[in-house]
């Protein structure tokens, strides 16, 4: 399954938490012309060299795939950084 | 590992118990839960799905407080990237062959099959480290 949510919380020097909820399909969707852009622009430069196509797709959408359950928690002092795949 | 045990790691990273405790509360969890069929263990019920990074370390002295890394990263994330080798053209990898020799370090990219890395990986489930250093800790295990 494809990454639904991902949930970033970024806790600032002063103690304040930040909260970021991005809901993936909507913004992928939101962003799809740019997406189409940035993917044709790799298989040509993957083609120039030597990088099978289809296979960089599969490799893309196998990475995609696997996301869902990452979860990235980093803090440093009074700063932290959350990320959660889901 | 199952939730119990998961507990029991939590509570070390976190510092409130020591190593020793938290061997005492694994026997006794395995004593409890008598293992399965023969060969499987306890590990035996379910592979592991991730691997976990934790890292606690105490204040350096900077002031800023401690730091703790919480990393988990699903198995088949690892098994993606790994595939992704494969697309590496032959060219990248004898350049890359030849930068490595240049700096000392004589390693052929070409003999690393994506499948030996796939294997490895598959062999991740067994592993733990536990580092413990005075003022931090490092552990990275399956779940």
């Amino acid at each position: 399954m494809i990454p639904q949510l991902v949930t970033m919380r970024y806790r600032r020097p002063d103690g304040r938490w930040r909260r970021l909820w991005v809901p993936v399909v909507p913004v992928a969707l939101v962003l799809s012309p740019l997406l189409l852009l940035a993917v044709v622009g790799g298989l040509i430069v993957g083609r120039c060299y030597g990088i099978s196509p289809s296979g960089a797709l599969r490799g893309a959408g196998r990475l995609l795939w696997a996301l869902p359950g990452a979860r990235f928690e980093i803090e440093d002092g009074r700063t932290a950084l959350r990320i959660r795949v889901s | 590992m199952d939730e119990q045990g998961r507990q029991i790691l939590a509570m070390l990273a976190e510092g409130k118990i020591t190593a020793d405790e938290a061997e005492r509360l694994i026997n006794a969890l395995e004593r409890v839960q008598p293992e399965g069929p023969a060969g499987t263990g306890p590990r035996g019920k379910s592979r592991p799905r991730y691997v976990r990074v934790l890292v606690n370390s105490d204040d350096d002295g900077s002031g800023d407080g401690p730091s703790r890394i919480n990393i988990r990263v699903p198995l088949q994330l690892l098994r993606a990237g790994v595939r992704l080798t494969s697309l590496v053209p032959p060219q990248a990898l004898t350049r890359a062959n030849a930068e490595l020799v240049k700096r000392g370090v004589p390693i052929d990219l070409t003999e690393l099959k994506p499948a030996q890395l796939e294997e490895l990986i598959d062999q991740l489930d067994e592993v733990m480290i536990d580092i413990d250093d005075p003022g931090s800790k490092v552990q990275v295990f399956c779940e």
